[in-house]
């Protein structure tokens, strides 16, 4: 319980407790006697420090959050904001929702930081580019749950960045998989791309993966065996361009030049959908209604294709996707926004989010309660999963490297190329 | 250079020679003023010269001072855990820095002047008052600015409005491309600083990680293919559908000004996003082409591989290209019918029909007549027209936001065969917060501005053109 807020008391008693031990040796036994009422002091001061803010408080509580421009967002989130109010009904608060599109929502905060958003809700991508400008308060304590305890260990480490925690963990489900419709693919078909295209070039439909976009196509390199890391300084170590890179490459081509093999956006891949063309397709819970109306009661989701490299079947990898409430570092009230934050990422608001937007929770006694078929395929693709760290470099250089791909362009020369573009210097 | 020895010269003069009021302005500006019975003015200077050195000293001193640096305290904060309150060293903003280091300097330039200024003028009364003139009071001088300095009144708001809108911006943009503020040097919480003119350099820099040189170049001459070419299509195409409307021959001509009207009465950004959706890979013009049979055709000419599946008519280099300039001649021309409809009308009809009388052509008369009349006229808006082109960021970008590209040295520098010099800065700004290269970009694309307007107004209005055509 409170182990934040523990261990930073502790930190001080061992100080202390250490100057003691200088002293004489003997004397040892009340050092840790000091430990242990401090530990119970601490539980009580979480509750004093709430009270404290709560007195400390004049006026009214002016708190911005930003969040998705979805209804279902909207919707949820202005119920999470009053219930929060209603749990302190000594204080004032004016909380305001903005509705921000979260891919733009790195974009909009780091406009103007001072006057951005107190708390707003982002990816995981998202991270590093905020706490780089310095946008998001350190999570240095927490006061009404401890995440370590609450939450999967993975989604508390995503928001972590050089050791220090950033961001409250609030969705675990922003990663991809594959949508597919049972009554038309079997099992076997999706269960690698060669089956995959073939059969869908059978059927005269359409299935894919929006390949020229690095977030996807790091899961093709990465499934082959090859390696994109990022360094100290934000740029990145890539080995894209070895023997495995240029077969996967190959392979990735081989696959993509069969007709039935698209790469869309997703304002394409939506008009098509509804077309009725697209039968399988490499998306996130973010299409859940979309590809649950589409499909019917074929509807079915899945972990991602294998593909063959070398004559090889490699599992294609992907990015686990995490969504964090920030508490912005220029915040007007930094502790009432860390609150908020709390209040939206602990057990039960998470439950709420699920149940209007369909996204997994991160807190696990949430997640226990959620079940669906995007969900289990998430989590079957949960173990070929990588947690997402790359320099902003790589993103232009992999979608180029994506769209020579699709264009049958694969040679040494491009991979170099784009290998020389994502990990270029930083300065 | 004579100009500014006179300046200073009668400076010295009016020190050297001036009384013991016009000597004293040198401490208290309005007491030159003061000496001649003037008191609103008086008061009225002092106040302004109290106010401005207020200001240097109170507001601008503390910026102006870390100007060489850009600031050197880095933000820190300390989270207390049990007050839950917040407490933040007093840090440095770069960004503030630069900007009120800027403005500070604007400040003490204008006011040495105004001092010189002030001192001279109080010079002036001092002779007048020798001389037996008379000296204004404070009505008279309220007066002359509705009548002999009403110039003063009317040109103090444009000007001010220049200083703040056009001038501090572009010295701060100019600032910023010899710093190196990009997205891990982001103010407020980092400190930006001065690095000489890497900028520049690494902008004409070619290697295989450095590519800003290789896709500078590029992105230049498309930047001015482009502008030409947008202007002159949608000029010609403008000239003659104005002058096919206006034909004799020609039934209901206001309904087909209206037609083509409407066009610009549906906002431009809409236009151009629909566009783009539609002639994109998957998209409805697609669709109907591979029903029809077009990109079999097209496959059959030799235009597209075999194993093309699309029209790439927006997402392939060479194919982009010509459809950017053909959505822009039907978005374009409709405005350059409605200015060429207005000249037309005002062609002077004594030169057509004398033409013809001796026996000159349709042709002849719209080329030799027409045309150089149409251009002479039109000449100062079509090298505005060509500037606007350069810098044309809605055309561009909202038509190829979705652009891709295969050329990975492109790719590097964060730019693609399409972009404009404009829209590469806008992707570098917004997506990639590297404000330093878009800074240097910025500077390059004014100076290609600049130096094209001066080069071709100078060739157009200057000498006896206006002699020539008469």
């Amino acid at each position: 319980m409170k182990k934040k807020l523990v261990s930073a008391l502790l930190v001080s008693t061992m100080a202390v407790s250490a100057f003691v031990g200088c002293g004489a040796a003997a004397e040892e036994t009340p050092a840790a006697d000091s430990t242990e009422t401090t530990e119970e002091t601490a539980e009580a001061s979480t509750e004093d420090a709430i009270a404290n803010l709560i007195a400390a408080t004049e006026g009214t509580v002016n708190i911005d959050l930003w969040c998705s421009e979805t209804e279902e967002y909207q919707t949820v989130m202005k119920k999470l904001c009053d219930d929060f109010a209603a749990q302190y009904p000594d204080v004032d608060f004016n909380i305001t929702l903005g509705a921000v599109s979260e891919a733009d929502m790195k974009d909009r905060v780091l406009e103007d930081v001072e006057a951005a958003a107190d708390v707003f809700i982002f990816p995981d991508d998202q991270l590093e580019a905020l706490v780089k400008a310095g946008a998001l308060n350190e999570v240095a304590a927490q006061y009404t749950y401890d995440m370590n305890e609450t939450d999967t260990p993975a989604t508390v480490e995503a928001a972590q960045y050089d050791g220090k925690q950033y961001g409250y963990p609030f969705t675990a489900s922003n990663g991809y998989f594959l949508y597919y419709d049972k009554n038309q693919l079997s099992d076997e078909d999706v269960a690698s791309w060669e089956a995959l295209t073939a059969k869908a070039e059978e059927l005269g439909k359409e299935v894919g993966c929006e390949t020229a976009n690095g977030w996807y196509l790091y899961g093709f390199f990465k499934g082959a065996g090859c390696n994109l890391t990022e360094n100290e300084d934000q740029s990145n170590n890539c080995d894209w361009n070895n023997e495995t890179g240029l077969a996967a490459a190959e392979a990735l081509q081989e696959i993509a030049s069969s007709k039935a093999y698209k790469s869309y956006g997703n304002d394409d891949l939506l008009a098509n959908l509804n077309d009725g063309k697209v039968v399988a397709y490499v998306s996130g819970t973010w299409n859940v209604n979309a590809f649950s109306e589409a499909y019917g009661d074929g509807y079915a989701a899945t972990k991602l294709p294998t593909f063959k490299v070398n004559g090889e079947d490699k599992q294609m990898a992907s990015y686990s996707g995490y969504k964090f409430v920030g508490v912005n570092a220029y915040a007007e009230n930094t502790g009432w926004s860390m609150l908020l934050a709390e209040y939206l990422t602990n057990a039960t608001s998470q439950e709420a989010v699920y149940e209007a937007t369909g996204e997994g929770p991160s807190n696990t006694e949430a997640l226990a309660k959620a079940s669906s078929p995007a969900l289990d395929a998430l989590a079957a693709q949960s173990e070929f999963a990588e947690l997402q760290r790359v320099g902003g470099n790589y993103w232009t250089p992999a979608e180029s490297l994506g769209k020579n791909i699709l264009e049958g362009k694969v040679s040494q020369q491009v991979l170099d190329d784009a290998v020389a573009g994502i990990t270029q210097p930083v300065e | 250079m004579k100009k500014i020895g006179n300046y200073f010269k009668d400076f010295g003069q009016a020190i050297a020679h001036g009384d013991i009021w016009v000597k004293l302005s040198l401490i208290i500006m309005g007491a030159g003023y003061f000496g001649r019975k003037q008191i609103m003015r008086g008061i009225l200077m002092t106040l302004l010269q109290v106010g401005v050195l207020a200001s240097i000293f109170g507001v601008f001193a503390p910026y102006m001072s870390k100007l060489n640096t850009l600031g050197t305290v880095q933000r820190e904060e300390i989270f207390d855990i049990v007050t839950m309150k917040k407490t933040v060293n007093n840090y440095d903003n770069s960004l503030l820095i630069l900007l009120y280091g800027i403005i500070g300097i604007l400040v003490i330039i204008a006011f040495i002047a105004l001092y010189i200024g002030n001192i001279k003028a109080t010079y002036r009364l001092q002779k007048m008052q020798e001389n037996g003139e008379k000296l204004n009071t404070f009505v008279d001088d309220i007066v002359s600015f509705k009548n002999e300095r009403f110039h003063i009144t009317l040109l103090t708001l444009p000007s001010l409005g220049v200083i703040l809108i056009n001038i501090i911006p572009i010295l701060f943009m100019v600032c910023i491309a010899f710093t190196n503020y990009d997205e891990n040097h982001q103010p407020p919480t980092y400190l930006f600083t001065w690095v000489g003119i890497k900028n520049f350099v690494n902008l004409f820099t070619t290697s295989q990680t450095i590519t800003f040189g290789y896709a500078f170049v590029r992105v230049l001459i498309w930047t001015l293919i482009w502008a030409v070419l947008a202007t002159a299509t949608t000029f010609l195409g403008g000239i003659l559908l104005a002058q096919f409307i206006n034909h004799e021959d020609t039934k209901f001509k206001g309904m087909w000004r209206t037609l083509f009207v409407i066009t610009i009465g549906i906002p431009q950004f809409v236009t151009l996003l629909l566009i783009s959706k539609m002639f994109g890979d998957n998209g409805i013009v697609n669709t109907f082409c591979s029903n029809v049979g077009i990109l079999d055709f097209f496959k059959n000419i030799g235009l597209l591989n075999a194993a093309d599946s699309f029209i790439p008519f927006l997402s392939r280099p060479g194919w982009a290209h010509v459809t950017i300039i053909l959505v822009n001649i039907w978005v374009g021309i409709p405005y350059q019918m409605l200015v060429a409809t207005g000249i037309l009308m005002n062609i002077p009809s004594d030169q057509i029909e004398s033409a013809k009388i001796d026996g000159a052509n349709k042709f002849q008369i719209f080329w030799k007549i027409t045309m150089p009349y149409v251009l002479f006229i039109t000449g100062p808006s079509l090298i505005q027209s060509v500037i606007a082109n350069i810098n044309n960021f809605n055309v561009i970008y909202l038509l190829t936001y979705n652009y891709k590209t295969t050329n990975m040295a492109m790719a590097n520098s964060h730019a693609n065969e399409v972009d404009l010099l404009i829209t590469w800065l806008f992707r570098l700004t917004n997506e990639y917060s590297n404000f330093k290269m878009a800074s240097v970009i910025g500077i390059v694309t004014f100076v290609v501005c600049a130096a094209l307007s001066l080069l071709t107004f100078s060739r157009m209005i200057g000498g006896d053109k206006e002699g020539v055509y008469r």
